[in-house]
């Protein structure tokens, strides 16, 4: 098999990712459609406006978290998928001279999906088991009748089913298109096949400054995985922050968790690729007697400009989101505060990145400082 | 001079244990051209790692003049590399994303030599500075390595089967850039190869087997590039 099982295995943070979305939307749209089967029953005036609250914000927060977290997946399944091929492009080249077809290796692809698939049984798992108490939580004013579990088959089979078959599709059709380069691309190695197209002015610039732009010019894809994993940091931590105006205190703080959990993730699984896709260049610098501060300034220092261009990015969308969704979903809602840019929350978030950011950069280092030189240039 | 005292290096745990290199000693001085031959898995390529400061021996010392490398720390071997010691490696590791300039500025600006261009002109690469790596042959590429390396002046020049990846006539041409090279600068050369043509152009032939020294002998006249067999 081209694509193995434990290939998968790597795939743990989308997973993860695909799980927490999973779980908010299956807690969220289970109790809108439990709760719509007993619309009829609520008499009082009260009880109507908190309905009407409770579906908006179901609404709301599962299309936000889903919708984000969803869109994190794919992007994070498609790098998945080009980094896979970039790394195994002699092999994959092989197969291609040997006459398999591109279509016929990109079916192998399939497997990535399961990721999603385990991800998704395991967060509606959890959830379906979470329900009764979370049913508990919305209902504590007793402003509705009981609220009875009921299992849904087709909500199972879009937030299960559906998401696994489509990133499984995903990975085929995208590992097809990659395939489609001629068997020499894949043969030599990609950044080889790439770099003799660029013809720049050479400005008589010292090497660590040229090696440091060349690095991020060339690692295209890493530049965007760092700009996007800053981005969903952001984005996720200060809006799951920010559903403390939006919801109970225990959804914030669930919302929370789950938006640092896959901030957190995104962010280490783009530095862990940051690092790994230049160890060969740092491990190449060492025998040549440069210091890991240079090392660490020139090829890894590069993506931290990018880190905080996403940060911003992040902080601007998460702020237009939220405001446009409270502003339609919550519109014919009495009572409801009116969402404003929180400069608090965004200092403590940018605090956090920058933390995270060094922390992981600085553990990813000292692995590299620990590898044996030899066994890094032999790989 | 570099001293080599008893070098022992195993590879591998507890139970699995592979002792490579078994006690090895050997003198080497300045400007000498060793060339180290023996069969694959003789340990070779072992011992030019451990002498060189790439890798650490279970035991034994390395000692160049007064400074014993095997007892630095990371840092001060590293130091010690970029102040004296050049590599030229089988599969060359140019950097790919950076010009045949930049690759030999990388070793240039270490020392800051600022007369890189000098040493890339020594090795005929003068009309293709600005090409990348995969835009040049592998003998073209070795070039770059020998340029990269020798751009920095190292003391000492390690080189693990140089020819290895080239056909005969860009294997002579190789070495006869390094050996014009050693003639005009001399530096040290130890060479790593397993064809015993190579040892022919080398003042020392070390050969090993099965982790041990099994002869050291000199030869009495050198052969050029050209002269030897392939």
């Amino acid at each position: 098999m081209i694509v193995g099982m434990k290939d998968t295995v790597k795939l743990v943070g989308i997973s993860v990712i695909a799980g927490c979305a999973v779980f908010v939307c299956t807690l969220f749209l289970h109790y809108n459609m439990d709760l719509a089967t007993m619309k009829g029953e609520i008499t009082t005036r009260a009880g109507m406006a908190m309905y009407q609250a409770q579906v908006s914000t179901g609404k709301v927060t599962a299309s936000v978290s889903g919708g984000c977290l969803a869109a994190t997946s794919v992007v994070m399944l498609l790098f998945y998928v080009k980094n896979y091929i970039d790394s195994h492009g002699r092999e994959l080249g092989i197969l291609k001279a040997l006459g398999y077809s591109g279509l016929k290796i990109a079916r192998h692809f399939w497997v990535f999906g399961l990721s999603v698939f385990v991800g998704c049984a395991l967060g509606y798992g959890a959830a379906f088991f979470y329900l009764p108490s979370f049913y508990e939580l919305q209902n504590a004013g007793h402003l509705f009748p009981e609220i009875k579990v009921r299992f849904h088959p087709l909500l199972a089979f879009f937030l299960v089913g559906v998401p696994a078959v489509s990133f499984s599709a995903l990975a085929v059709a995208y590992a097809c298109l990659r395939l489609r380069c001629p068997v020499l691309g894949l043969l030599k190695e990609k950044h080889e096949y790439k770099a003799k197209i660029r013809r720049r002015e050479t400005k008589d610039k010292p090497f660590l400054e040229d090696l440091a732009e060349s690095t991020v010019r060339e690692r295209k894809t890493l530049v965007f995985f760092v700009t996007f994993s800053a981005f969903c940091f952001s984005a996720m931590v200060q809006m799951s922050m920010s559903m403390k105006d939006l919801s109970s205190k225990t959804m914030a703080v669930m919302m929370m968790a789950i938006g640092l959990i896959l901030a957190f993730i995104t962010l280490f699984l783009s530095l862990s690729s940051v690092v790994k896709g230049n160890t060969k260049t740092i491990a190449m610098m060492r025998v040549f007697g440069y210091s890991y501060s240079d090392c660490g300034k020139a090829v890894l220092g590069g993506y931290r400009p990018f880190a905080y261009i996403g940060f911003v990015i992040g902080t601007v969308y998460q702020y237009a989101l939220l405001k446009i969704a409270v502003g339609i979903l919550f519109a014919d809602v009495d009572n409801m505060p009116e969402y404003g840019f929180d400069f608090k929350i965004c200092a403590v978030t940018f605090v956090l990145f920058i933390l995270a950011y060094e922390v992981v950069m600085c553990g990813y280092s000292q692995r590299i400082k620990r590898l044996p030189l030899k066994s890094v240039m032999m790989e | 001079m570099i001293s080599i005292s008893d070098i022992v290096k195993s590879y591998g745990n507890f139970g699995n244990k592979n002792q490579v290199l078994k006690g090895i000693s050997l003198q080497i001085a300045d400007g000498d051209f060793v060339v180290i031959l023996g069969a694959s898995g003789s340990g070779k390529s072992t011992f030019l790692n451990v002498i060189s400061g790439l890798e650490r021996p279970d035991s034994g010392s390395v000692v160049y003049g007064t400074s014993d490398i095997t007892k630095l720390t990371d840092e001060k071997l590293t130091k010690f590399r970029k102040d004296n010691i050049g590599f030229i490696f089988q599969q060359y590791y140019l950097l790919p994303n950076m010009t045949v300039e930049k690759n030999v500025r990388m070793g240039a600006d270490l020392t800051g030599n600022r007369e890189f261009k000098e040493m890339i002109t020594a090795v005929g690469l003068e009309d293709k500075t600005g090409k990348y790596p995969s835009e040049l042959s592998g003998g073209e590429q070795q070039r770059v390595s020998v340029a990269r390396a020798l751009a920095k002046k190292p003391k000492v020049l390690f080189l693990d089967e140089p020819t290895g990846a080239l056909d005969e006539q860009t294997g002579r041409q190789v070495l006869d850039y390094i050996c014009r090279l050693h003639k005009e600068y001399g530096f040290t050369i130890v060479m790593v190869t397993h064809n015993q043509n190579i040892a022919e152009m080398a003042n020392t032939v070390v050969k090993m087997n099965s982790g041990k020294i099994a002869a050291v002998y000199a030869n009495e006249k050198q052969k050029t590039a050209y002269e030897i067999g392939w």
